[in-house]
């Protein structure tokens, strides 16, 4: 009896350590709230993994109406060029500036159409995502037309780049005129390989790419760039050198027509640091 | 180093019988894809000599969502990719290897493993 009222005491001792220690580290803010400040790998994967976890369990209910049919999935794409696009951009067209701000980073929707089951999708779309940007449409779009956004997903990772730029054109230039960017000049000064760092995380290349040292999904949407130096060729097209990197990070869509790789908007000093990056990645 | 890639290609013509599976032999596929010099430029994962860094590497290849910047990631549009590059991406420093349908298809078998 006494010794289990020692482990108890024990117990609670530990316990309000811990609550100490929390409300410590909360109350002094030391925590770095700021989106530009990347979580730590095991926190991300932690939050993400907890995310789909729960959708996953909330979503099991669901059961999808049939979503093959060619109406649907145009009226679907319009939606989803509407809503969707600005933030999660789409094949070849970039998100949004604002959208690239946030953390976490909207997730690249090409690998997650093919990855996750449609119910999890339609739950996610309907109901949004507490503590991320992804917000509910349940009281914004009627049942049928989130749907329709869903049928749209089934064939967004088949569509070409150019087919999504041919089927949105006539209704927004937005989508469909990639960024003029000013001339490209050869780099001499050294880029900031840490602020490029930061800048790759900022401008949502990790939603697509596998680059050490910056978190995020790293969907097999574009080559890992790991050792991306010892390449021959940027994007199959260019020599490999820090100039062509900045030109190709700038302006995809020119060295590239069609390229699934978005023009993202990138300053010449942003890419020059990006290039600084992963020109350092061995 | 481009003779030498055209010499292996040959070789492999005679390299073992076609199948007739529909989704392609993945073995021979394995063995094709060095045969045919991939290995220079790839790394390709149970491909002992691809360590190649020119072109990207090909672990995961199989879950890419697209292929070459533009081609929706399919099994045809593999094969495609693998037999007429510079037809799909003209300048691209992938070479013509004059891979035929049967060898595209054993390697896009091969290369679809990989996820």
């Amino acid at each position: 009896m006494r010794r289990r009222m020692r482990i108890a005491l024990w117990f609670l001792v530990m316990a309000a350590i811990a609550v100490g220690a929390a409300a410590t580290f909360i109350g002094s803010g030391v925590y770095n709230i700021a989106a530009v400040d990347q979580h730590t790998a095991p926190v991300f994967w932690t939050l993400y993994a907890a995310m789909r976890q729960s959708v996953r369990h909330h979503a099991a209910a669901i059961t999808p109406p049939p979503l093959d049919d060619a109406k649907l999935v145009a009226r679907g794409r319009a939606l989803y060029d509407d809503h969707c696009r600005q933030c999660h951009g789409a094949p070849g067209v970039a998100p949004e500036p604002f959208a690239l701000g946030l953390t976490p980073t909207p997730l690249n929707l090409a690998n997650m159409a093919r990855e996750w089951p449609v119910r999890d999708l339609f739950w996610v779309v309907k109901y949004g995502i507490k503590m991320s940007a992804m917000p509910a449409w349940e009281f914004r779009l009627s049942e049928d037309d989130l749907w329709a956004v869903i049928a749209y997903l089934q064939v967004l990772p088949a569509e070409p780049p150019s087919g999504y730029r041919a089927a949105t054109a006539s209704r927004s230039q937005r989508a469909g005129a990639p960024e003029e960017p000013g001339s490209h000049r050869r780099w001499a000064v050294a880029g900031n390989p840490e602020r490029g760092r930061t800048a790759l995380s900022q401008y949502g290349c990790a939603t697509c790419h596998d680059i050490p040292g910056v978190v995020g999904a790293a969907a097999p949407v574009g080559p890992p760039l790991a050792a991306v130096s010892r390449r021959g060729a940027i994007a199959g097209l260019l020599a490999n050198d820090r100039g062509s990197m900045v030109r190709w990070i700038r302006d995809p869509q020119r060295v590239h027509p069609g390229s699934a790789m978005p023009n993202l908007g990138v300053t010449e000093s942003d890419a020059n640091d990006m290039a600084a990056y992963l020109y350092s990645l061995e | 180093m481009l003779a030498l890639v055209a010499a292996l290609g040959a070789c492999s013509k005679a390299a073992s019988p076609v199948t007739s599976a529909p989704d392609g032999n993945a073995d021979r596929g394995r063995a094709l894809l060095q045969q045919y010099g991939c290995a220079y430029c790839h790394v390709i994962p149970g491909v002992a000599t691809a360590r190649g860094t020119f072109g990207p590497p090909l672990e995961n290849v199989g879950k890419r969502v697209y292929l070459a910047g533009t081609l929706p990631n399919s099994r045809a549009n593999m094969a495609a990719w693998i037999r007429t590059p510079q037809a799909i991406k003209p300048g691209t420093a992938m070479l013509d290897l004059h891979v035929t349908e049967t060898d595209a298809r054993d390697m896009v078998a091969y290369l679809y493993r990989l996820r």
